[in-house]
């Protein structure tokens, strides 16, 4: 081989080697960019299962005010809620599907401070927290009487 | 000399030929890889949506929506959710639908189902490009066919008569009162695949009743088994389902969902009875009463039978009645 050809094939690999570093910076460029963007897609995923979440136990038939099955927004039934209590912690597994890794505490505020830790299943593995807070009207069907609340759900997503 | 400059040649094209080949190699699993990526992102887009609906089910009662998706077909199972590789599997779901949704469309529709209080949303999905046939001429026919939402492809025929295709990839029939299923003409529809082409009969009323599955046998009728419905919202399910196996999977959910509600509304009106002891014994009486029928409920709905749909039905209208007593003498009402 001469000389003049051993200076073209060093001058081909040179090439190929800048054309296949050029590539690699590109390509750790769109992994970046994906990345970023897949962090962001999480976190507002996240956001909204903890939404949904706390809208499902504002809606659930366990919890709810209802008089001649009409439902009173935004209101739970304080003797449901003493029933409830148990049995959602009995049935975990079963809640597991609508709840995920969540816990579901429900505070009174007025007229007295009362707690009810309705749901609760824990993970350490988890990579975002949320917590959602929504005021509540917590009806006592016993003594007729209203009083005040807030409905906190913490969401643990993997 | 002559020899070293062919070899030199030759050299060069081997490492042409190498370079490209691994430039192209590069180029070709990118994008493989990439297509995959995309496919499966879409599938577990499309399945994140129908998660979202069966959450949202529970939110809303008495809706309908259509949703645009890219086309694709999603298996519907007894407590499962798949597209292509993609699936989702739930402890207890109640969501009625085909085996099978095609198309980019989807219909989602939510009922109550109370008996007589609320224990559950029902979930009910479709594709737009299933048809629904309605045959009869009797009120419940008539408010089945109210309910049913006038975006989803549907007809409703009075009498029997002869069917025509229309290349809808599934069909279903759903057929009311003294009605023979084998009176009705298959006409077209004999080209299509036997499972494809599925009917129910209803004998009832809009409390309960029974309900036929039927599935075509070439150019008859084969009649695949048979099942109750307790309410509108059951009824509406068998319409939407496919397979009587289909169908009571999702009626034992609900059921195990009612089941838990009952020990609620059980233990509510145990204490509304206790606290109000010696003030109303008026109150008192109908909270003894509807105890009587919440147990009844509560052990009713531990199986979805026949026995056990009796029971449910007779004890509903009592507690309904006590309800409407708690009311009348001022008491709080059991739900």
């Amino acid at each position: 081989m001469d000389k003049k050809s051993q200076i073209q094939i060093g001058e081909t690999i040179a090439v190929l080697f800048v054309f296949f570093i050029l590539v690699a910076i590109g390509f750790i460029f769109y992994v970046k960019v994906i990345q970023s963007n897949l962090e962001q897609e999480k976190d507002e995923a996240s956001q909204l299962r903890s939404v949904g979440i706390a809208q499902r136990v504002m809606f659930l038939p366990e919890l709810q005010c209802s008089e001649d099955n009409i439902i009173t927004d935004n209101c739970i039934d304080v003797l449901k809620l003493e029933s409830a209590k148990g049995i959602m912690k009995e049935k975990e597994l079963y809640y597991y599907d609508m709840f995920e890794y969540s816990s579901i505490n429900i505070t009174q505020i007025y007229p007295t401070e009362a707690k009810w830790s309705i749901y609760s299943k824990e993970t350490d593995d988890f990579s975002s927290k949320f917590v959602t807070n929504v005021p509540i009207s917590l009806f006592d069907p016993a003594g007729r009487k209203y009083g005040f609340g807030v409905l906190a759900i913490e969401t643990m997503l993997k | 000399m002559i020899n070293k400059k062919a070899f030199e040649i030759q050299f060069n094209w081997i490492f042409v030929l190498a370079a490209g080949a691994a430039i192209l190699l590069f180029f070709t699993i990118v994008v493989v890889k990439q297509k995959g990526l995309a496919e499966t992102s879409t599938k577990a887009s499309v399945l994140k949506s129908i998660e979202a609906i069966v959450a949202g089910a529970g939110v809303g009662t008495d809706t309908t929506n259509t949703i645009q998706m890219p086309d694709s077909a999603i298996e519907i199972g007894c407590n499962r959710i798949s597209i292509g590789g993609v699936s989702k599997q739930y402890q207890s779901m109640v969501m009625f639908a085909p085996d099978l949704i095609k198309g980019s469309k989807l219909v989602t529709q939510t009922l109550g189902f109370s008996v007589p209080y609320r224990a559950t949303n029902m979930l009910y999905l479709t594709g737009q490009q299933a048809r629904y046939i309605l045959i009869g001429d009797n009120n419940l026919a008539k408010e089945i066919n109210k309910t049913l939402p006038s975006i989803l492809t549907k007809e409703f025929h009075k009498t029997s008569s002869l069917i025509s295709n229309k290349n809808n990839y599934k069909v279903r029939l759903i057929i009311f009162g003294d009605i023979d299923a084998n009176s009705i003409g298959m006409g077209s529809l004999d080209k299509m695949p036997d499972s494809d082409v599925t009917a129910i009969k209803v004998n009832g009323d809009d409390q309960k009743g029974a309900i036929q599955f039927y599935q075509k046998d070439g150019s008859a009728w084969s009649l695949k088994g048979g099942s109750i419905y307790i309410g509108r919202s059951s009824l509406i399910g068998a319409v939407y389902a496919d397979t009587v196996e289909s169908y009571e999977c999702n009626m034992q959910n609900a059921f195990s969902r009612l089941n838990l509600v009952t020990k609620i509304y059980k233990g509510r009106t145990e204490v509304l009875r206790d606290s109000d002891l010696t003030e109303r014994p008026r109150c008192i009486d109908t909270y003894n009463g509807a105890l009587t029928q919440l147990n009844k409920i509560y052990a009713a709905s531990s199986n979805f039978n026949n026995i056990n749909v009796e029971t449910i039905s007779e004890a509903a209208k009592e507690l309904s009645n006590q309800n409407k007593n708690a009311q009348k003498y001022s008491c709080t009402m059991i739900y």
